[in-house]
């Protein structure tokens, strides 16, 4: 069997997914955002603005917070990647999780993994920040449902109890 | 998603020879993309002209940061993040982390590098007019070799650069030269985060005798590249700060700004804030000159009291007398940093006895007199500091009363925090939190807090 033309220009592209050693066949300018929900589906991260405006589709790669729908794959080639689906071991939720599910930091739901992964990017770095840290670390994510005081009071919740650690 | 992956290149050569190597195979043939926070945007939207790209990402060459005697150069390839987190850049440079923290928001700082801003060329670009006013040097690279060329000029016309075919930046100079000078960084847009400026000021200002010694102004958003206000600057120079000066200056910067209307404001708001932003800095400049001579006169006075008086009128700053000794005895102390560090000093090698009696100086978060009787001036002080408590509602005030009491009960004193600025429901987080801590760990952080309360109250009694 000949392969078909456009698919000799694809990269083979291996990266760490949630701490699972991923390789997948794309095209180097697919984004990121597109690689994740298509080729492994891994549907919670979201696509919102698509152009790096709203931080639904914040992922972390090799530790830092991006947004995946401007990383083409061929960057994230040989990095550690983790999405929304890493947080949950075991079928339990992170602190970081269950903080949004008690404080009601979660609504319609589309926000909600890029703003645990900013939380818990913020949290790494400052693992009790003020409230001036927190609505600063999570300034780059938008919800258009919450209002964002119930966001703020989780991760607040979620530093005291140790969700860094 | 406008734009079909099939129809695009992109290659990731390992080293800055390798990419430059390629570029200079194709001049102009390959769209060099970073970290892909403008590139990548355009891309989808499918507005992107180019078809091959090369990735210059995480090139180890251009992420370094080099420090030498006289200057640091910046990696081209150096996030916004990087520049936040660097302690020089921080403390010599504070233009360049301040206008970083306000472009994009953390994801965007992450990825999004000084190198792409200069490239990008956008006449709103956060970074650039911090460059301008700082006097950076580009260093340029390509196969033919190395160049270096002054950054103010790179920008020739509306997104338009010097940088040739085949060229990468390769570093941003930086010399460190600007200490004693007053740095002072606006952004006037929707929002800070995400939000593109309206107009943005980069400003450096130096006095000296009274007069304006230096002054650097520098804008973004106000004519088709960022541009220094020449025109102002001139005008302002040798000028001693009143508010005539401030009143010509404002007139000057609105009519020297060419702003247009677009969708993020018109040109007449732009002139506007323009006007207002080197006002505002003026004002605060001056203002800076009057505190530094009136701290001055105060120090000048203290300074020739005898060891008994001076340790007496410095004591409400801090609580302790072992302290207040201790600054006494290391007079003279002529200028507010020197006094500031001995403050440092003097705080941290006292021992836990003198810590504690400065605690007790202090009247409970929340209510009004201290346990020991406290000087008039420490009172009236205590009671600026919380201002915002008091202004707190009921239920808060109960729960920090009930935090106040475990506190007292677990670790046998009050519960020290430097309240300046910061709301109940701040004070009542911060007081949950460091009820879990050990003793040690508690009376370390109980001492640092009382430090910053010591250092506030020293400026207070400066300006006094």
């Amino acid at each position: 069997m000949s392969q078909a033309p456009l698919d000799r220009a694809k990269s083979e592209i291996t990266f760490t997914v949630n701490e699972k050693l991923e390789t997948v066949h794309v095209y180097a300018m697919e984004r990121l955002l597109d690689v994740l929900r298509h080729e492994l589906g891994l549907t919670g991260t979201k696509e919102g603005c698509g152009e790096g405006e709203c931080g639904s589709c914040s992922v972390l790669i090799d530790g830092m917070l991006v947004n995946s729908c401007l990383i083409p794959a061929l960057q994230a080639n040989d990095t550690k990647i983790v999405t929304i689906e890493g947080l949950a071991a075991d079928g339990r939720l992170q602190i970081l999780q269950e903080a949004f599910l008690v404080c009601g930091g979660a609504q319609c739901g589309i926000c909600t993994p890029g703003m645990i992964l900013a939380s818990l990017h913020l949290l790494e770095k400052k693992p009790q920040p003020t409230l001036e840290e927190i609505r600063e670390g999570l300034s780059g994510n938008l919800c258009r449902c919450t209002g964002y005081i119930q966001i703020f009071e989780a991760v607040a919740d979620a530093a005291r109890r140790g969700a860094s650690t | 998603m406008k734009a079909y992956p099939a129809e695009f290149e992109l290659v990731a050569p390992r080293t800055l020879p390798d990419a430059l190597s390629l570029l200079a195979r194709e001049p102009g043939g390959w769209l060099p993309v970073a970290g892909g926070t403008d590139v990548m945007v355009q891309y989808s939207a499918g507005k992107l002209p180019a078809r091959k790209l090369v990735s210059i990402w995480n090139l180890p060459e251009l992420r370094r940061i080099e420090v030498t005697a006289d200057e640091i150069q910046i990696g081209a390839g150096c996030t916004y993040t990087d520049l936040r987190e660097h302690e020089l850049i921080n403390r010599e440079f504070p233009l360049l982390s301040s206008s970083a923290s306000w472009t994009g928001g953390i994801a965007n700082q992450n990825r999004g590098t000084l190198g792409g801003n200069i490239i990008n060329a956008s006449p709103a670009a956060d970074s650039l007019p911090a460059l301008l006013v700082y006097e950076a040097d580009l260093l340029l690279v390509s196969a033919r070799g190395e160049r270096r060329v002054p950054y103010v000029g790179f920008h020739i016309g509306y997104r338009k650069t010097q940088l040739a075919a085949g060229e990468l930046i390769r570093a941003i100079c930086l010399k460190t030269q600007f200490s004693g000078y007053y740095a002072h960084a606006r952004k006037v847009g929707a929002r800070n985060a995400q939000a593109i400026s309206k107009v943005c000021l980069a400003a450096l200002g130096l006095l000296a005798d009274g007069v304006v010694d230096d002054i650097r102004l520098a804008m973004g958003s106000i004519a088709p590249i960022p541009v220094r206000l020449s025109e102002t600057e001139r005008i302002v120079k040798g000028k001693h700060i009143d508010p005539l000066l401030i009143q010509s200056a404002r007139t000057m910067a609105a009519s020297e700004v060419r702003p247009i209307d677009d969708i993020r404001s018109s040109a007449r708001y732009r002139a506007a804030v323009a006007g207002n932003l080197v006002a505002e800095f003026l004002e605060q400049l001056g203002a800076r000159g009057l505190r530094s001579e009136n701290a001055k006169n105060v120090l000048a006075r203290w300074n020739g009291l005898e060891q008994g008086k001076a340790a007496e009128e410095i004591l409400p700053c801090c609580g302790s007398k072992a302290w207040a000794h201790g600054m006494a005895a290391r007079r003279p102390l002529l200028h507010e940093a020197a006094l500031l560090a001995a403050c440092d000093e003097v705080w941290k090698g006292l021992p836990e006895a003198d810590w504690l009696e400065a605690f007790r100086s202090h009247p409970r978060i929340g209510d009004s007199l201290s346990p020991t009787s406290a000087p008039a001036r420490s009172a009236a002080w205590s009671g600026q500091e919380q201002q915002k408590v008091g202004a707190a509602g009921e239920d808060v005030k109960i729960a920090l009363a009930a935090g106040n009491r475990a506190y007292e009960q677990k670790f046998n004193r009050i519960f020290i925090v430097c309240a300046a600025g910061k709301s109940a429901h701040e004070i009542l987080e911060i007081l949950r939190r460091r009820l879990q801590n050990d003793e040690i760990t508690e009376l370390n952080q109980a001492a640092e807090q009382q430090r910053h309360i010591a250092r506030l109250r020293l400026k207070k009694w400066l300006s006094s």
